[in-house]
């Protein structure tokens, strides 16, 4: 990714960064949020990732001043969100694009909202053509499909054309097209400078939109780190080998340092070796191997890995009884 | 980049000085919530609705009084209340539904936090919803209170029973009972906040316009009078009927208990708004 601009943002140092520090949000006796602290800077897409009920969306209500934090706060470039004078022009949010009064047409909402922060007509034709929206403008929105308010949620949320963008599961419900349609858009106004924060608990689409990540489950941060990292350092690899003689390799295997799992199948998971390695021993000892595979786990897997102890809704095994285990 | 009008689209339509004026603000906070209730076309229908209604059968109203040849039966009735019989009813009660609305409905719809993400200010958001609704109210009451006086009038006027605007406490009563309007709206407005879903707020509304004073007309004497005089309708019919019955107020302190009632609810809808996670 390209160094941000320095011009973009207010003031110095802090311009366009959101900072959460020690947040901790109590909802009666349910703990949302548990002492969590990061920061997003501009020039990245940054994902929010944690299993359901992880507290994201708190968080997120909180940075934007809806939520009121039990202790620790949330900063958007160094101020608290509730201290913002037109605070679109500063932060654009989408939350929940479900969020729509039926009856008002697409204009007359973004017209509204444009309004209420000093933003001119022009610019809500702007977004409105940007978001592919202009033909549908003076619609009601009750007749929207998800995809559309989708759409007119990200534009309400450029209207102020904002060095701050936040984005709240924003792929729910969207077809392929729109999905490829947000990645690329996110990619564009991160590279423009901006700061572009969005939830997700898909590991699979984060890693093809974020450039960096954060990652928490039960309201605590688990891991703040570049995609590139996180997929570096938790993807454990393997290697498939199957071989007629898979005891003898396996004990070869083992006293050459590689730790050898029998799977059901017969073949063998070794781990902490490499292919060539593994055929050179092979070789050596003239037995035949009939695969080799090197085998990348899902970084799908390697999340679910992170996120296992903190989960906090868990279906039962497919073919169980049934129960639902906390 | 894919979006290259996201740059460009940045110069002019956006600019603006850094730190607006607080009376900038206002009017933008003022510009979002007249154009969020003007832009939902039921809120007009329904405002027409209720005025055509309460025309048409304050107009059956005065005919029947025109035609009756005594004093008419019952109450101590005035031909400045009579302009005013079907209002209650059928105006005051339905827009006060609307006024409920103004916060329900963004409640309902999560729309709530879109209006807080952009006016931060909840007090803020609380005045300037206020003000528009307030103002339509006062708008919409005035100019139907005006209609109904002058229609009774031409009509209780074929029994040679009208008064006309040039009498004494007239204006006075008629402005007041636009007010009422704006007063009832007001009441079902913080209502709204304060309760949050659309029916328990349009029930309790409807209880303080309406019921607390009729419960009170079935209180043993003197405490009907005693308690009701505290109530809207009690102190409605006082501003507008201006009977000066023992032991009811006086239209001037009728008007401040008017008064009194949505200042009180939206005072504590305000400091609810401020305290509320939305």
């Amino acid at each position: 990714m390209s160094e941000p601009p320095a011009a973009r943002g207010s003031g110095p140092g802090s311009a366009g960064v959101i900072e959460v520090d020690r947040l901790v949000k109590h909802f009666g006796p349910v703990t949302a949020v548990d002492g969590l602290s990061f920061a997003v800077r501009p020039g990245h897409v940054t994902g929010f990732l944690g299993p359901n009920g992880a507290g994201k969306t708190t968080t997120m209500r909180v940075i934007l001043g809806l939520d009121i934090p039990t202790a620790g706060a949330a900063l958007v470039g160094g101020r608290r969100y509730s201290g913002i004078i037109r605070p679109l022009r500063e932060v654009g949010s989408l939350l929940d694009a479900g969020a729509l009064h039926g009856a008002r047409t697409a204009w007359s909402h973004l017209l509204s909202i444009a309004r209420s922060n000093g933003i001119g007509r022009r610019r809500v034709t702007q977004v409105l053509q940007l978001t592919g929206l202009d033909a549908v403008a003076g619609r009601r929105t009750r007749g929207f499909s998800l995809g559309m308010k989708q759409r007119l949620g990200i534009a309400v949320a450029l209207l102020g054309d904002p060095p701050v963008l936040m984005f709240d599961e924003p792929v729910n419900g969207l077809d392929p097209e729109g999905v490829h349609w947000i990645r690329e858009l996110f990619k564009a106004l991160a590279a423009e400078g901006r700061t572009v924060f969005v939830s997700s608990h898909l590991m699979s689409e984060m890693a093809l939109t974020a450039d960096h990540l954060i990652i928490i489950g039960r309201g605590r941060l688990l891991a703040d780190t570049s995609t590139a990292q996180f997929v570096e350092s938790s993807v454990r690899t393997d290697v498939l080998v199957r071989s007629p003689r898979a005891s003898d390799l396996a004990e070869l295997l083992t006293a050459h340092g590689a730790t050898v799992e029998v799977q059901d199948d017969g073949g063998l998971a070794v781990t902490g070796m490499g292919a060539p390695a593994i055929a050179d021993l092979a070789a050596g000892r003239a037995i035949a191997v009939h695969e080799l595979t090197p085998r990348h786990p899902s970084l799908e897997q390697a999340y679910l890995d992170l996120t296992a102890g903190s989960t906090d809704y868990r279906a039962g095994p497919p073919a169980g009884d049934g129960t639902r285990r906390r | 980049m894919t979006t290259p009008q996201l740059h460009s689209a940045r110069e002019t339509p956006v600019a603006g000085p850094a730190v607006p004026a607080l009376a900038a603000r206002a009017w933008d906070a003022l510009g979002f919530e007249w154009i969020k209730l003007r832009s939902v076309r039921s809120n007009s229908w329904t405002v027409l609705i209720a005025a055509l209604v309460t025309i048409g059968l304050t107009a059956i109203i005065a005919h029947s009084f025109a035609a009756a040849p005594g004093p008419p039966p019952g109450g101590p009735m005035t031909p400045l209340s009579e302009s005013f019989l079907g209002y209650a009813e059928y105006t005051v009660i339905p827009v006060s539904v609307l006024g409920v609305l103004v916060f329900t409905s963004e409640y309902s719809t999560g729309l709530i936090r879109t209006t807080v993400t952009a006016v931060p200010r909840r007090w803020a958001v609380l005045a300037a919803k206020a003000a528009v609704t307030g103002t339509a109210a006062l708008a919409i009451g005035e100019v139907l209170a005006f209609a109904l006086f002058f229609l009774t009038q031409a009509i209780l006027s074929g029994g040679h029973r009208g008064i006309s605007l040039s009498s004494p406490g007239a204006p006075a009563a008629v402005l007041a009972a636009g007010f009422v309007l704006c007063a009832c709206v007001l009441v079902g407005l913080g209502l709204g906040a304060i309760i949050r879903h659309t029916a328990g707020a349009i029930a309790a509304t409807i209880g303080v316009i309406y019921l607390v004073g009729v419960l009170c007309l079935v209180l043993p004497p003197p405490w009907n009078v005693r308690i009701g005089r505290f109530t809207l309708p009690f102190a409605a019919y006082q501003v507008v009927a201006r009977h000066s019955q023992p032991g009811l107020f006086s239209p001037g302190v009728s008007l401040l208990v008017l008064i009194a009632w949505p200042a009180v609810i939206l005072v504590t809808a305000g400091v609810l708004l401020a305290r509320r996670d939305l």
